[in-house]
């Protein structure tokens, strides 16, 4: 959950806690304050004073990324321009035990960016050069700091984009899209950053540099690349991307539909997805949610919708002009008053606006609120919903809904006021709440923000033990020592070395109170 | 490993933990030729934990088959004990339509899934290179055929898993959902790697809507000409399904394919436009996509997969015609040249020729690779299967960290994985 | 001539006492509205040329965040602050409403109350302060700079390199300084032409009177033919813009006060302005003087009636006749303009309805140029390296005349681009207006 803070609760420099209050933040890897002193003064012999930065008022400000209610202020920011550079602050902070934690934009919304308070933060925005766009080849290399929307912007002069289009492609880094496997709307009929990654150079957490795939499909050997992507900055820190273009459609068709409730709206999708037909996106908002938006964009939205539908169907122009008969005669079945058709890419952009802007808008409506990010079958839309709403209503907080229809991934954005007693405490239930309901119902805790810092501690409600322990043997393979982004994604680290299976009764270390078994 | 004298009670466990069905090894059973010592056929996950679990016990080297279609695939293993079969664990366990989504046990046909989903006007949008593949097997070894190009891979395909470890650990990663980034893609470890880190016994796998209607094109060109078209046909606003080259051995030239889906009415007009791009002997093909699929190569035979960036097709053409005028080995070529993706099938008389006209092959294959799928004992001594790898040395660690006795298809992976 | 002499302003003394940093509810409310999404980041010049979390918008509010709750002003923290162009383009992208140009107003105001910089920094900026906001002493500095082009020294001195080995803040006064070009001078009121429908006054500006007369005329001229008395308040002074944008801000209202009384029996419907930077300013009067019992109605009275001329003439629609002007013109957004007064449409709107006149748009053009007030003359260095960035794409445009609506733009990118050896005419918005109506020939426009 993402929980944007008034100025008082950004305070906390300590991590809001999750069910079982499994603390967050490195606990595993501890660095002490010589080995930190160490790190600096090698790191500032070799970049120079103006990229490692030990001032306070400027650590502070990326003690946070996008999910602003955890705060951690780091030993050391390091502001890297090469992979040469990163790959000696990670064989550095390796020979010296500091734990270290890459960022791009810091836009993420799990606190995945988080930084570790005796570790260095490698920050990757100064990477950004896109280094080759080869349009015939279907192919771009990139610097991990560029910005998602730059790499379309260089490949749509010769006919193609990147698909991947996460709500902050405008600012968000392609590095951090292949640390979270970004989605986006459009990810419904394109997939997700892991469809369109072929390759990576990456330093594994020991300094080792090695390139994972090959700017052909298929490489041979392990897939590393696939489990790389999505791991959050635990396996590495990558230092270039190869990315898969994609061919600019023929034809887009952007349409709006007004709803009179979400269930019609509902309704429309299934039928939509049933008949065959695969958009490009569908995106569902309710009235709370039309309402922030409406206040922050004025995107003109139909008057009165309780839900409204945005669909977008590409491709070759025959088979839009097909799909959109198909898809208007099923909104009109499912009691759309309004449909409304994009005449230009001005219109188109407006649309757009409103969904785009949703999250951020709602702080117009709300003086907090907690964005939520799981995923449910589609079919279980309906119900869930439902069940949201007397979730919010048993709890006295209203919930707005923005989400990726087509998908099943659903944005809930849990308001509240930090300033009235105990709302926040009611908010973080609701929200907490909802996640169990989307694994109730056979989803996700996530489906594209990231587990990070913040669902770490709902891991253990989706995953058995035996789960989680396997996904640490590819930790322990690559980060044996728990350098690499320490305290993300996993409850409780895994002890690397041990033999899987072959533990009987309580580790030592676990007797002696130093470390939880799951 | 396991020493003679254990032989009757490791029978008895297995077949006590595979419900019954364990049995001495036969001459059917063989992998890549060498043969193994029993067969087990655990029927659910639990039975295969329980399997895995003796073999643990008692050190016995595995190898896992799904179907066993394509067992001669991969180098031949250092030795074998145990062969765990998929085949009894064949159930569509959950399919719901309005998802999209199918639940199957590891050892189901892609056919028999098919037919299932077909019901509901569903596919899993999975080529077969050799018939009669199960799902798991297929994932294991990255099988795909012409229509990768819009639906990909069992890598794209694949939503989740259940595996079993080679501890006996039984683990899941992924979901039943299209859209979920919880945790690692264990998933995406094991497809492709040739049963070497575990056993799956479960898949959730995304489905398509079948199109109600799909035409292929073809024409015939001269090899350069076949390499463009392909090309052009990948890069234009048509968004073909599949993109295929096929050039049969001796041949100065290569027929060109095109795959439109759609409706009716898109696939006409599409078909048009790409005839335009197809040339003037462009016309309407009436073949299946199964056919397409299908590798169709002999025992005798060596099968290359080279991949390639997109605009790399032209060399790997020009390289199998070379060959075969510079070695006496005939070089059949056929694959997806929308998506880089070609098998060469080679025959010849002399190992030595075949063997450097692989070599000749991987050197065509620059940014991509070559892997020698399926090739008699004599050329695979003489050539390197897998050829070069990135990030070998990582692959070991998550080998032995999944691994650590290296007991699962030993050797028949990458760097002697 | 009307010599107005304006009684001294008292600027920083040097006895200067630390303070802690003061907040207030309405800052800390302002800070609490960012969500901290990074939105405005690819749009701020600073981040796009460092790519550094401190000198992004978001970051900065983190800082003044920082020092609001703690009371203390770190040394880095003023050099963050100062770096900010205060361009505004963040508040543009901005999804969360984050009133960025009210934040970085006050804190600035706090780091001049609080901060004492270096000497050397401080001279620049008294000198500055003393200088700009001042018609009269801009235009003793007409008469050397006149001398000093044509006398060929420039040329000399350009060529010679001692230019470079002059510090940067020279460099660029240097570099930016116009061609100076005979001044005239506008009566009290201009008469309309045919039927009147409108009285509006204009502000004359500082800059824009001494440097670019020609501008001021043309909009007299643009809004007779339109049909509008224009009345010019020949008290007029400064409105006070550099000031409060760079924290000044009891300097700045007592610029403003004044202004309102120059205007106050003017009789005008309203308020013109020719420059970005003034406008936006003139509009946020209401806010700058809401404490003040004596002058809160009067000043927002006054800032309701400001527009831009561009605003002006969409809203009052054409009568005059334009004449076609076949020429191809690169249209900046000037900051001020664009987003501190979210005016982007009407000049484009009035330059397309010119015949044969082509409007190009500019590659990042929301990006700052790097003129940004004063900003150039005190941070000359990235100020420089995005005036070369802005010429890059005005180049690429292939346009005949770059067309802006602020004097501090036109002096920056010209500049820019005599750098990188292109040399592209310029002209104010309302230039091209009036030689269209005129009938001037596109050449009084490109080969001046």
């Amino acid at each position: 959950m993402t929980t944007h803070p008034t100025s008082d609760q950004a305070e906390q420099s300590t991590a809001r806690h999750g069910p079982d209050d499994t603390p967050t933040g490195a606990d595993d890897a501890r660095a002490d304050g010589a080995a930190v002193a160490a790190l600096i003064r090698r790191l500032t012999e070799s970049f120079g004073e103006r990229s490692v930065l030990t001032d306070e008022a400027q650590r502070r400000t990326y003690e946070c990324d996008g999910l602003a209610a955890y705060s951690v202020v780091p030993a050391v920011v390091v502001l890297t321009t090469n992979a040469e550079q990163v790959r000696e602050v990670v064989a550095t902070c390796h020979e010296l035990g500091v734990p270290f934690v890459a960022r791009g934009s810091g836009t993420g919304l799990s606190g995945g960016a988080l930084p570790v308070a005796d570790g260095a933060l490698i920050v990757l925005s100064q990477m950004r050069d896109i280094l080759h766009v080869d349009p015939l080849a279907q192919r771009a290399v990139v610097q991990p700091g560029v910005i998602n929307l730059d790499v379309t912007a260089a490949a749509k002069p010769h006919g193609y984009y990147y698909a991947p289009d996460p709500s902050s492609q405008q600012i968000c880094s392609i590095g951090g899209n292949v640390a979270e496997n970004s989605g986006g709307a459009h990810c419904l009929k394109y997939g997700f950053t892991t469809n369109h990654v072929l390759a990576v150079d990456m330093i594994a957490p020991d300094g080792q540099p090695s390139t994972l795939g090959t700017v052909a499909p298929d490489s041979p050997g392990y897939d590393l690349l696939g489990t790389v992507v999505g791991s959050e900055g635990t396996l590495g820190v990558v230092t270039e991307v190869t990315v898969r273009l994609t061919r600019l459609p023929e034809k887009v068709t952007t349409l709006l539909a007004g709803f009179r409730s979400t269930d019609d709206a509902g309704t429309a999708t299934s039928a939509i997805i049933g008949a065959g037909v695969v958009p490009a996106a569908i995106e569902m908002m309710d009235q709370l949610a039309i309402e922030a938006a409406e206040e922050a964009v004025q995107c003109g939205y139909p008057q009165g919708a309780r839900a409204v539908l945005v669909i977008e169907l590409d491709g070759p122009a025959p088979e839009v002009d097909a799909q959109l008969d198909e898809v208007l005669r099923h909104c009109e079945e499912a009691g759309a008053f309004e449909v409304r058709q994009a005449q230009d890419d001005t219109e188109r952009a407006l649309i757009w606006r409103g969904r785009k802007s949703a999250f951020a808008a709602v702080g117009r409506i709300s003086p907090d609120y907690i964005v939520q990010d799981g995923v449910i079958p589609r079919t279980a839309l309906s119900e869930v919903l439902h069940r949201i709403d007397e979730l919010a209503d048993e709890a006295g907080i209203r919930v707005a809904n923005v989400f990726h229809a087509g998908d099943g991934n659903l944005h809930p954005l849990v308001l509240f006021d930090a300033g009235q007693d105990g709302e926040t405490e009611r908010a973080e239930e609701v929200s907490g709440s909802i996640l169990r309901l989307c694994l109730e119902h056979g989803g996700s805790i996530t489906g594209e923000h990231g587990v990070g810092a913040d669902k770490a501690p709902y891991m253990a409600e989706m995953f058995g033990p035996d789960d989680l322990d396997t996904m640490q043997l590819l930790r322990c393979a690559f980060d044996p020592r728990h350098l690499s982004n320490p305290g993300k994604v996993f409850p409780t680290p895994r002890l690397c070395g041990e033999r899987p299976g072959r533990r009987q009764g309580a580790h030592p270390l676990q007797e002696a109170g130093l470390a939880e078994v799951f | 490993m396991a020493t003679a004298a254990s032989v009757g009670s490791a029978l008895d466990e297995l077949a006590t933990a595979a419900g019954g069905a364990a049995v001495e090894a036969g001459e059917g059973d063989a992998v890549a030729g060498v043969r193994p010592r029993y067969v087990a056929t655990p029927g659910s996950t639990d039975e295969a934990a329980a399997v895995l679990r003796v073999a643990a016990a008692r050190g016995l080297q595995v190898v896992v088959r799904g179907r066993g279609t394509a067992l001669h695939w991969g180098v031949p293993p250092r030795g074998v004990d145990l062969v765990v079969g998929t085949e009894r664990l064949d159930q569509v366990v959950e399919h719901v339509a309005g998802d999209l989504v199918c639940v199957v046990d590891a050892g189901t046909t892609i056919d028999a899934l098919n037919a299932e989903a077909g019901r509901h006007g569903q596919q899993l949008a999975l080529d077969q290179p050799v018939p009669g593949s199960s799902v798991a097997g297929a994932m294991a070894t990255t099988r795909s055929g012409p229509r990768r190009l819009l639906y990909g891979t069992p890598r794209d395909l694949v939503l989740g898993i259940t595996m079993v470890r080679p501890d006996g650990v039984v683990a899941k990663a992924g979901g039943k959902v299209v859209k979920n980034v919880a945790g690692y893609d264990i998933a995406k470890l094991l497809g492709g790697a040739y049963g070497t880190l575990g056993l799956v016994t479960r898949l959730v796998v995304r489905l398509h809507p079948l199109p109600p209607e799909s035409r292929w094109m073809r024409s015939t060109l001269p090899l350069p000409e076949a390499a463009s078209a392909a090309l052009a046909l990948t890069g234009s606003q048509l968004a073909p399904s599949a993109v295929e080259v096929r050039r049969e051995a001796g041949a100065d030239e290569a027929d060109v394919l095109v795959l439109l889906e759609g409706t009716q009415r898109g696939v006409a007009a599409r078909s048009d436009a790409a005839a335009g791009l197809l040339g003037q002997e462009a016309q309407v093909a009436d073949v299946a996509t199964a056919d397409l699929a299908r590798i169709d190569a002999e025992p005798a035979d060596v099968v290359v997969k080279v991949a390639v960036p997109l605009t790399g097709v032209t060399a790997v053409l020009a390289a199998a015609r070379d060959v075969e005028q510079g070695q006496q080995v005939r070089c059949r070529v056929q694959g997806s040249g929308g998506s880089g993706v070609l098998m060469a099938v080679l025959s010849g008389e002399s190992v030595a020729d075949v063997a450097a006209a692989v070599e000749r092959l991987r050197a065509a294959a620059t940014g991509g690779s070559a892997v020698v799928l399926q090739a008699p004992d004599d050329v695979r001594a003489h050539v390197d299967s897998w050829g070069p790898v990135g990030g070998l040395d990582l692959m070991r660690r998550v080998k032995d960290e999944f691994d650590p006795d290296h007991r699962f298809a030993p050797g028949r992976f990458v760097g002697g994985i | 001539m009307v010599t107005q002499h304006n009684p001294p302003l008292e600027t920083n003394d040097d006895a200067f006492a630390p303070a802690p940093f003061q907040t207030s509810d309405e800052l800390d409310r302002m800070l609490g509205d960012c969500v901290h999404c990074g939105f405005c980041l690819p749009t701020c010049p600073t981040y796009s040329l460092w790519g550094e979390e401190m000198d992004s918008p978001r970051g900065r509010i983190h800082l003044v965040e920082q020092a609001a709750r703690s009371g203390q002003l770190p040394e880095s923290t003023v050099g963050h602050l100062d770096a900010c162009l205060g361009c505004m383009a963040c508040v543009t992208a901005c999804p969360s409403g984050v009133k960025y140009d009210q934040i970085i107003e006050r804190a600035r105001a706090e780091v001049e109350t609080t901060h004492q910089r270096p000497r050397g920094q401080r001279a620049l900026r008294e000198a500055i302060f003393a200088l700009f906001p001042y018609p009269r002493r801009l235009r003793v500095m007409r008469g050397p700079l006149a001398v000093y082009q044509r006398s060929g020294l420039q040329r000399l001195l350009r060529r010679s390199g001692l230019l470079e080995r002059l510090p940067n803040t020279l460099q660029t006064m240097e570099g930016v300084a116009p061609t100076i070009r005979s001044r005239t001078s506008l009566p009290e009121r201009v008469p309309a032409q045919g039927t009147r429908r409108a009285v509006v006054g204009m502000l004359t500006g500082c800059v824009q009177r001494e440097f670019f007369p020609g501008v001021n005329d043309a909009t007299a001229r643009v809004l007779a033919a339109e049909g509008c008395d224009v009345v010019v308040p020949q008290s007029q002074g400064c409105c006070g813009a550099l000031s409060v944008h760079s924290g000044r801000k009891a300097e700045a209202q007592r610029f403003a006060r004044r202004l309102l009384d120059s205007f106050a029996d003017a009789g005008v419907e309203w308020v013109v302005v020719n420059s970005a930077g003034c406008g936006s300013s003139m509009k946020e009067y209401a806010e700058l003087l809401a404490d003040d019992p004596r002058y809160a109605e009067a000043a927002a009275g006054f800032a309701a009636k400001v527009r831009d001329i561009t605003e002006l003439l969409v809203e009052l629609g054409p009568v005059a006749t334009r004449h076609a002007l076949p020429v191809t013109v690169a249209y900046h957004d000037a900051c001020h303009l664009a987003h501190a007064q979210g005016v982007r449409t009407p000049p484009r709107d009035l330059l397309n309805a010119i015949p044969e006149l082509t409007v190009m748009e500019i590659g990042e053009g929301g990006m700052c140029c790097g003129s940004a007030g004063v900003y150039n003359l005190l941070n000359p260095r990235p100020a420089r390296q995005l005036g070369d960035r802005k010429a890059e794409h005005v180049a690429a445009t292939g346009a005949d005349l770059l067309v802006t609506a602020n004097p501090g733009c036109l002096l920056q990118i010209s500049s820019a681009l005599g750098r990188a050896g292109t040399s592209m005419s310029t002209a104010h918005t309302v230039e091209v207006l009036d030689a269209s109506i005129a009938g001037h020939p596109s050449t009084s426009l490109t080969d001046r």
